[in-house]
């Protein structure tokens, strides 16, 4: 009790410090070196982008006043930037399964709680991205997780404004969702950023869709109003989760997204958007002597993701509200074979479930910004009716901070704290009761 | 001798008042901008090429070419008010909604409205001459006459009459004999602009918006203010024969056409 | 409240009188003293280059001899032109009304006379025109408004300059070579030096005075000269 409530106090400390030394401010940096703005002008609180940096992005990465083109950089210019955070952090699990004697896999399993901590690293985020020439942009980004493997997220090339409209953007390639309230620029870092509605999928489902947070394979067409309040985007996915080499088969998934923002006087711009992910997923595959030939996806069964959001601006205060419903085939719910519908347990289903979040931001100035969030899941319908209602549902909360000791138009640096607790339902597996984990780090994230 | 000075004075404390209150804001059609929150945006967008002083020295301005505008100058180059006067509030407000082509200063129509105008109110409070002047008249911009060759062929000859070609030569590339020579105000070299390079007109690219950079002149550049030197006809001429140049022509190719041909 | 005639006319009276006074203003006093003296040069004055007029046949055909840069004028045996004198510190708050004339700078065969202008400030500027081109009129000032005007022959401009500034460039920015200065003082007292480096600065009140000599290239001296009434004082400048 005593060390937490010295670790809340330690915390506390830091902020009030902080809130008495931050003075306002005398992203990718590559664009900030390109133009010569600071992150700030971007991003409200990097990575978090302003409407000034969505309309840039929107725009493919121009500002537009014709000195977009490589033609006007410096021969010496390359766009690309580093990302990674270094870290201390600590986490613990409760009713994980171990064996009672270790090392002694017949002795009784029991329940027990886990904790550990250290210093570690995240992995390191490069991303390339500008333009080819006027009104041609691109972005590579690939990733190096912390244990050393690389793979690519990120690679595309779009041709921006065509016809001369800011209406008609086409993207092809590998590329995030379009998703105002992207995990790509999302504040918190555990998990190395993410959200939980952005990957959730019930125990037991082996759809190989990862969620609104993979970035997928395709080509999408997206429109924006000059000041992109106005937004929508269409994209036509291969259904193989992003994964290369074409995997599974050749059938297709739909994403579209829609957002409008309108300004309320005296408080800020407030948007409103919806989406949905229409997807298939094969669930088997054509094998050779047993095993399983990639492209031979078959029994493909459906899924869809779809939702609406918002993010609302008060002042300094901002607030991003998500729902999503999530629905899956009731074969890829249970990890069923379509051809072979006798394997599904005595009133299998197709599992549905709502959730939604919302996180609040105080941003005090460019360079320090409060973080909270709050996320919930609650299954509407189980895959498998002997399962107890509750079962999968999860909460889970964060509280943070992001302190940038500087800001400039070269590099970035923040200094982070952040604590996040999850707490799953019935998925303790002796007890059935509730698992609970916990986060707690502290550490660096920088970019240049 | 008191009575003498002191009605005076009183009546320039009560305008320096007014004048300073007003200074702190900036109105723009049934927009409001308040300087102290336009200080919040100006730290968060600005600074880095104009400066925490305003002064157009930000730790980027070192790599810029044109180089960020000195606000505590009070010299602007997109004005719709005379030479050598201060600028409307609007006349502000539109530079930072267009931003200035080809140069570092983006379109910031990204921005709400009601943060455009807190910036101009801000942007203000760097030069005293806000409190101290009252902005000049808005010039008059009468109708645009049509577009005819014969107004073409008239702008060709005044743009040979009038030395345009010196600076921006006589195709209107911006290589004339004096351009290697100039130089802005801060002394840094200065292109004259390129005609056939198309629209990418520094203050916009209207009609209109030429005919008001040839009256008032872009202060704070070589190029000059004609008011006095020509009539709104002859100006409207003007602008009508620089758009032809965007187009490959030249003034060589316009005086060669008989005069009175399609 | 009833006011009897008289008392209106007389209030009315002296109303117009207050601003008469108000837009008359003190005056150089007369009987002041009077301060003149020499401005020399030291040393060998540099080379004046060759002024190329080609980039305008109405500028170059207009001269039968070269033209030469005036940025150091001197008169071969010591004296410096184009320096102005003027009294920079001495004078309290005292304000004085610009003179009714205009202060002329005119532009002839593409060179601007007189090199050096001092003028009052609030004084109206008239920049004439004497060429058959067309020039543009481009004061780039620190301490006052800097505007710029395009003039095509025949065409006079008027312009001032409201506060003191020791001195503002002045070119065309069509003719690069044109270069000259106008200073812009706000007393009376102020000369600018003749070709043999004389100046003269007359009915200066009595009183001790910071009297400054500025020159475009050579800088800025200053001495300390206090002069009684009706006294006439020599003082030199020494450039090199």
């Amino acid at each position: 009790m005593t060390r937490s409530t010295g670790r809340i106090a330690g915390i506390l400390l830091s902020l009030t410090l902080l809130l008495l030394c931050a003075r306002p401010a005398s992203a990718i940096p590559a664009f900030a070196r390109k133009y010569g703005l600071p992150c700030s002008a971007c991003h409200e609180a990097w990575p978090k982008l302003s409407n000034f940096g969505q309309v840039f992005r929107d725009n493919g990465y121009q500002l537009g006043n014709d000195r977009d083109s490589p033609i006007y950089q410096n021969p010496g210019y390359w766009p690309i930037m580093f990302r990674t955070s270094t870290q201390w952090h600590r986490e613990t699990f409760d009713r994980f399964p171990l064996d009672s004697i270790p090392g002694n896999p017949n002795s009784p399993t029991v329940e027990s709680n886990i904790t550990t901590s250290g210093f570690d690293l995240t992995g390191i985020d490069m991303f390339a991205a500008g333009t080819l020439y006027k009104n041609i942009s691109f972005g590579i980004q690939p990733f190096i997780d912390n244990t050393g493997r690389i793979h690519l997220e990120t690679a595309f090339v779009r041709f921006d404004n065509l016809l001369g409209s800011p209406w008609i953007n086409l993207k092809f390639g590998k590329f995030e969702l379009d998703n105002l309230i992207s995990e790509r620029r999302i504040l918190t870092l555990d998990n190395n950023g993410f959200y939980q509605l952005y990957h959730f999928k019930p125990a037991g489902d082996n759809n190989i869709f990862g969620g609104l947070g993979s970035n997928q394979l395709g080509v999408e067409l997206l429109g924006h109003s000059r000041n992109s309040y106005t937004r929508y985007s269409v994209s036509l996915l291969s259904s193989t989760n992003g994964a290369v080499n074409l995997p599974t088969n050749h059938t297709y998934d739909v994403y579209a997204d829609f957002t409008q923002g309108f300004e309320i006087p005296g408080l800020g711009l407030q948007r409103v958007g919806v989406y949905g992910y229409f997807g298939k997923s094969p669930t088997y595959f054509q094998t050779s002597g047993g095993n399983a030939i990639p492209g031979t996806g078959s029994g493909n069964r459906s899924y869809y993701r779809t939702g609406v959001y918002g993010l609302w601006y008060i002042g300094k205060f901002d607030f991003s509200t998500f729902y999503m419903h999530g629905q899956d085939n009731v074969f890829l719910g249970n990890g069923v074979r379509a051809d072979q519908p006798f394997n599904l347990p005595l009133g299998a289903a197709g599992p549905s479930w709502n959730g939604g979040f919302v996180e609040a931001h105080y941003t005090y100035n460019p360079r320090l910004i409060l973080i909270s969030k709050y996320e919930l899941i609650r299954m509407s319908r189980q895959a498998n009716p002997s399962r107890a209602d509750n079962f999968g549902n999860l909460d889970t909360w964060t509280i943070g901070y992001r302190w940038y000791p500087f800001m400039s138009t070269r590099a970035g640096l923040a200094w982070l704290q952040e604590y996040s607790r999850t707490q799953t339902a019935g998925t303790a597996p002796l007890s059935g009761l509730s698992s609970t984990s916990s986060s707690y780090l502290m550490g660096f994230d920088f970019d240049f | 001798m008191r009575f003498r000075t002191l009605i005076p004075r009183v009546l320039g404390l009560l305008l320096l008042a007014c004048s300073v209150a007003s200074a702190q804001e900036s109105h723009i059609g049934d927009l409001t901008g308040h300087a102290n929150r336009g200080k919040a945006l100006y730290e968060r967008y600005c600074i880095f090429c104009h400066g925490t002083h305003g002064d157009g020295r930000g730790e980027s301005a070192a790599y810029l070419d044109p180089k960020p505008r000195d606000f505590t100058q009070a010299t602007y180059k997109c004005r719709s008010t005379p030479t050598g006067t201060l600028p409307l509030d609007s006349d502000l407000y539109d530079t930072i909604t267009r931003g200035v082509h080809a140069s570092g200063m983006p379109s910031w129509n990204p921005l709400t409205r009601q943060q455009r105008a807190d910036l101009v109110a801000y942007i203000k409070t760097f030069s005293s001459r806000f409190t101290e002047e009252k902005p000049g008249a808005p010039i008059p911009i009468p109708a645009e006459p049509p577009t005819t060759p014969e107004s073409v062929q008239r702008g060709a000859d005044l743009f040979q009459s009038m030395n345009c070609w010196q600076c921006h030569g006589k195709e209107g590339r911006g290589n004339g004999p004096s351009a290697v020579s100039l130089t802005d105000t801060k002394g840094y070299p200065i292109t004259p602009f390129d005609f056939t390079s198309g629209p990418r007109f520094k203050c916009g690219n209207s009609d209109t918006e030429l005919f008001r950079d040839l009256v008032t002149g872009l202060d704070g550049t070589p190029m000059p203010s004609f008011t006095d030197a020509l009539k709104p006809d002859q100006i409207w001429d003007l602008v009508h024969f620089v758009k032809t140049l965007a187009k490959g022509n030249t003034v060589q190719a316009v005086q060669s056409t008989p005069k009175g041909n399609q | 409240m009833k006011r009897s005639l008289p008392f209106v006319i007389s209030t009315a009276a002296l109303l117009l009188l207050a601003t008469a006074g108000i837009a008359a203003g003190p005056g150089p006093d007369a009987g002041g003293g009077s301060l003149s003296g020499v401005v020399k040069f030291q040393g060998t004055a540099p080379m004046p280059m060759r002024i190329q007029m080609a980039a305008d046949p109405a500028c170059s055909k207009s001269h039968a001899s070269p033209v030469m840069s005036e940025e150091v004028v001197t008169d071969g045996s010591g004296g410096l032109a184009n320096v102005v004198v003027y009294v920079s510190d001495g004078l309290g708050d005292k304000t004085f009304d610009a003179p009714m004339q205009p202060a002329v700078l005119e532009q002839k065969g593409c060179v601007y006379e007189p090199h050096v202008l001092a003028m009052r400030a609030g004084q109206t500027l008239k920049v004439v025109n004497d060429d058959s081109t067309t020039h543009n009129i481009h004061p780039t000032p620190a301490n006052n408004r800097e505007w710029n005007k395009s003039q095509p022959p025949g065409l006079t401009i008027e312009e001032t300059f409201a506060r003191q500034e020791v001195s503002v460039p002045v070119k065309c920015n069509v003719h690069p070579w044109m270069k000259s200065y106008v200073a812009v003082v706000k007393s009376p007292y102020f000369a600018v030096s003749a070709k043999n480096g004389s100046f003269e600065i007359k009915d200066l009140p009595a009183g001790t005075y910071t009297i400054q000599a500025w020159h475009e290239k050579l800088g800025t001296k200053s001495q300390q000269v206090t002069i009684g009434a009706n006294e006439s004082k020599k003082v030199e400048f020494d450039f090199r």
